[in-house]
């Protein structure tokens, strides 16, 4: 108990037994005009207009960058409606009547190898910028303002790891289409230069190390590799990822491209390989619906997808009297929401819903579970006592900022303490 | 169906402190056996003494300590308001400190004088400064100290052997009259093992020690880094104090030495309490290398054959200080393995030219 705590019951095994349902016909699909890196947006189309896949809808816009949305399926704009998006924020929501035809984009035509080879870097950043791509292992962060970096970049990473318990987004990408990941990684080194690459997923994944490096067979001209990290949590964090995959420690707060690094999930890498070789934005990701509150079930939906319509086909709730905590995300470090008419978007991964269990908060006893767990080596108990005497020079000197809110310190604490609530606070404080 | 709202994680582990509490207990069973076994209805007076006076006065306070609500108007509603924040662990935790506590108590002490220090304990050390994890000293230790300076006379010539002569512990015996070799004839290591010897009630059995200190290792209730590195320092200074005094029987002294006094038991059960240790892996390096030194300092040249107590209440003065914010850090730094390695040294030429003035 007094010891350091790394792996955490993920109940993945399950999970990837189930099938995948498609459910790619919805009737009518929501598309949030802002987003939480994206505070502003404005549509480009009118009530009763016909729109097709992949075409332009409207733009949101962050503080120093545009992002295009586009309709993932051919219908009729009808109009809008607030719903509950990936951060559980309450947003304004443009909604297409889906027509079932499935017509494409006049924009949508796959591109020949040909017309590939002579992309340069700046085209590249132009498909990856107009296909509006973010960071899909749940940041959001524009993809292109990666690719677009001034330094020289040694190797490109493929974050494969996905170290949340109850996510297998990623899992079953690797298994299934692990040739689109592999070209995705390609078309990325091709952008940034970069003479590297390498795939890093978890240890005990044998199975996805066998399929990713039969399928690299193909592209034996590229020098990637698949690295073996740890199956730990949390393995995911890209610097503990980069450490363990190529033997690089990076400073936190540092830019990975200062030291010849990129990284990517694996999502990501897929989308570009959608983009540059279908000129495809996202369309269609999977989705999962786990926890012990509700019938679990995998499902392959298109962008817009309303929530509520996944559940019902799962089966629906469990146990309805018991309250219940709806997760977005992982358990470990996904958002809270009170409310299920969520809308899928990109970064949507997987809905948790858990049985409320009442956990009641006993006074700490300094067996410093947290302080040997914590993975940025600071020291949360500490932390908490200096954040209830509001003490903001001991906060900025026991390093509260380095807190990646990783949850593990509440989750090892023996007396159910929330140090993660508290780190948050503490931060806010120390900052303010 | 009703959504709550909660901020991440929203998972939690397995743990809690009153299954931390409860290990403990489990593990001080060999050693409450033991001195059931050996001293019979003394030892089992002195532990009921201890428990139902330490549980009884934490309740008390705790009720003393809570205010009642505004709308609380019979005796019954105030009474629970006073105890809404009672929970298990106002029970098992001041069991742990009792058992200890009385652990500590030699069998013949008058049943008054445990009662006196069990009181002072739990009131004086644990609650007025804030129950449980708000106590600085280690509870059971400044009972035992408490008692052991207020009543002095009544700690010499009480301890009893297994055959019921009032004799001197083998430590007393060490430091007064005999000197060594020659102890061991009265008090073979074997004996010292299985706890044949006079004593206080807990910490004769080397043997019953040992097991609860091997399952709290394996349950992990326990840091190990205290027990090792004050057993580190402990063997390293009393094995150079055995070789420059009696340089062919050195390893009889320094077994002589580990399993007489109260250093296995105050090894596992009270350095090793959390609450009263520093936050960090070197601080808990640091804390177990203090420990271990006052332990041999008092033995050597103190005026006490024994030191466990008192070292350990002096090294918790000193936690606050391990764990000051602006040096507190839970990385192992080379800098830190150095300055360790560099104090031992030090103390261990402190103890080699200490000893050879002093006899």
């Amino acid at each position: 108990m007094i010891a350091k705590t790394k792996y955490i019951p993920d109940g993945k095994k399950e999970l990837k037994k189930l099938p995948i349902l498609h459910y790619l016909d919805a009737n009518y699909l929501y598309y949030p005009v802002t987003s939480a890196r994206c505070p502003e947006g404005e549509t480009c189309v009118r009530g009763g207009q016909f729109v097709k896949i992949g075409e332009v809808i409207g733009t949101r816009k962050g503080a120093f960058f545009e992002q295009p949305m586009h309709a993932t399926v051919s219908g009729e704009v009808v109009g809008h409606e607030k719903r509950i998006d990936q951060s559980g924020k309450v947003v304004d929501c443009l909604i297409v009547k889906n027509d079932k035809k499935y017509n494409l984009h006049s924009s949508i035509k796959d591109r020949t190898d040909a017309e590939i080879e002579a992309l340069t870097k700046d085209d590249f950043v132009t498909i990856v910028k107009d296909a509006g791509l973010v960071g899909l292992g749940g940041s959001a962060f524009p993809s292109y303002i990666k690719l677009i970096s001034k330094d020289p970049i040694n190797v490109v990473i493929a974050n494969g790891v996905e170290c949340e318990p109850y996510l297998i987004a990623d899992y079953s990408l690797m298994m299934n289409q692990p040739h689109e990941v592999i070209e995705g990684l390609i078309y990325a080194m091709k952008a940034s230069g970069a003479p590297k690459g390498i795939i890093a997923i978890k240890k005990k994944y044998t199975e996805i190390a066998e399929r990713l490096n039969f399928s690299l067979k193909q592209f034996t001209q590229y020098d990637i590799k698949v690295a073996l990290v740890g199956n730990y949590y949390p393995q995911g964090w890209e610097l503990e990822m980069i450490k363990n995959a190529i033997g690089i420690n990076i400073p936190q707060g540092e830019l990975l491209s200062k030291y010849g690094v990129l990284n990517f999930n694996v999502s990501t890498l897929q989308s570009i390989y959608n983009a540059v070789k279908k000129r495809l934005p996202v369309l269609e990701r999977l989705f999962t619906i786990s926890g012990n509150g509700v019938s679990n079930s995998s499902f392959r939906a298109r962008i817009g997808t309303q929530v509520p319509d996944l559940i019902e086909l799962a089966g629906g709730y469990k146990d309805i009297e018991i309250p219940k905590v709806l997760i977005l995300g992982g358990p470990m470090m996904g958002t809270n929401v009170t409310r299920d008419d969520i809308v899928m978007t990109h970064t949507s991964t997987s809905l948790i819903v858990l049985n409320e269990e009442l956990e009641v908060e006993e006074p700490c006893i300094h067996c410093a579970a947290c302080v040997y767990s914590c993975p940025v080596s600071i020291q949360p108990t500490q932390i908490m006592n200096a954040y209830k005497t509001r003490d903001k020079e001991t906060l900025k000197m026991l390093g509260v900022n380095k807190c990646i809110e990783c949850g593990l310190c509440s989750f090892v604490c023996p007396s159910k303490i929330h140090l993660t609530e508290y780190m948050r606070l503490g931060k806010r404080f120390a900052n303010k | 169906m009703q959504a709550i709202k909660q901020t991440s994680p929203y998972v939690r582990k397995q743990v809690s402190t009153k299954r931390m509490m409860i290990d403990v207990l489990i593990a001080l069973l060999p050693v409450v056996i033991f001195s059931i076994y050996r001293f019979g209805w003394d030892a089992i007076v002195r532990l009921l003494v201890s428990l139902i006076l330490m549980i009884g006065f934490e309740a008390l306070i705790i009720g003393m300590t809570h205010k009642v609500k505004k709308t609380d108007k019979t005796f019954k509603e105030k009474l629970k308001s006073r105890y809404s924040g009672y929970t298990i662990n106002n029970i098992t935790a001041p069991a742990v400190s009792a058992v200890i506590y009385a652990m500590l108590m030699p069998s013949k002490l008058p049943v008054y004088a445990v009662a006196i220090g069990a009181i002072f304990a739990i009131v004086v050390v644990k609650m007025m400064f804030g129950g449980l994890g708000g106590n600085i000293f280690n509870v059971a230790a400044a009972g035992r100290r408490f008692v052991s300076l207020a009543l002095t006379g009544m700690f010499a010539g009480v301890y009893v052997g297994v055959d019921m002569i009032a004799g001197a512990t083998p430590l007393t015996a060490l430091k007064s009259g005999m000197g060594f070799p020659s102890v061991l004839n009265s008090y073979p290591i074997l004996d010292l093992f299985t706890g044949n010897i006079p004593g206080t009630m807990g910490e004769i059995s080397a043997i019953a020690i040992l097991i609860g200190l091997i399952y709290l290792l394996i349950r992990r209730t326990v840091d190990y880094r205290i027990v090792l590195s004050t057993a580190l320092t402990f063997i390293a200074l009393i094995t150079i104090i055995g070789l420059k005094l009696y340089p062919t029987q050195w390893f009889e002294f320094l077994l002589y030495n580990i399993f007489s006094g109260g250093l296995l038991f105050g090894l596992t059960f009270m350095v090793t309490d959390p609450v009263t240790a520093p936050l960090t892996r070197p601080g808990r390096w640091i804390y177990g290398l203090l420990i271990g030194s006052l332990i041999v300092l008092i033995r050597t040249f103190g005026a006490y054959a024994e030191g466990v107590a008192a070292g350990l209440l002096f090294a918790n003065m000193f936690v606050p200080l391990i764990d000051y914010p602006k040096w507190s850090s839970n990385i192992i730094k080379p800098r830190f393995v150095i300055s360790y390695v560099v104090i031992l040294v030090l103390m261990g030429l402190v103890v080699y030219f200490g000893v050879g003035g002093a006899v």
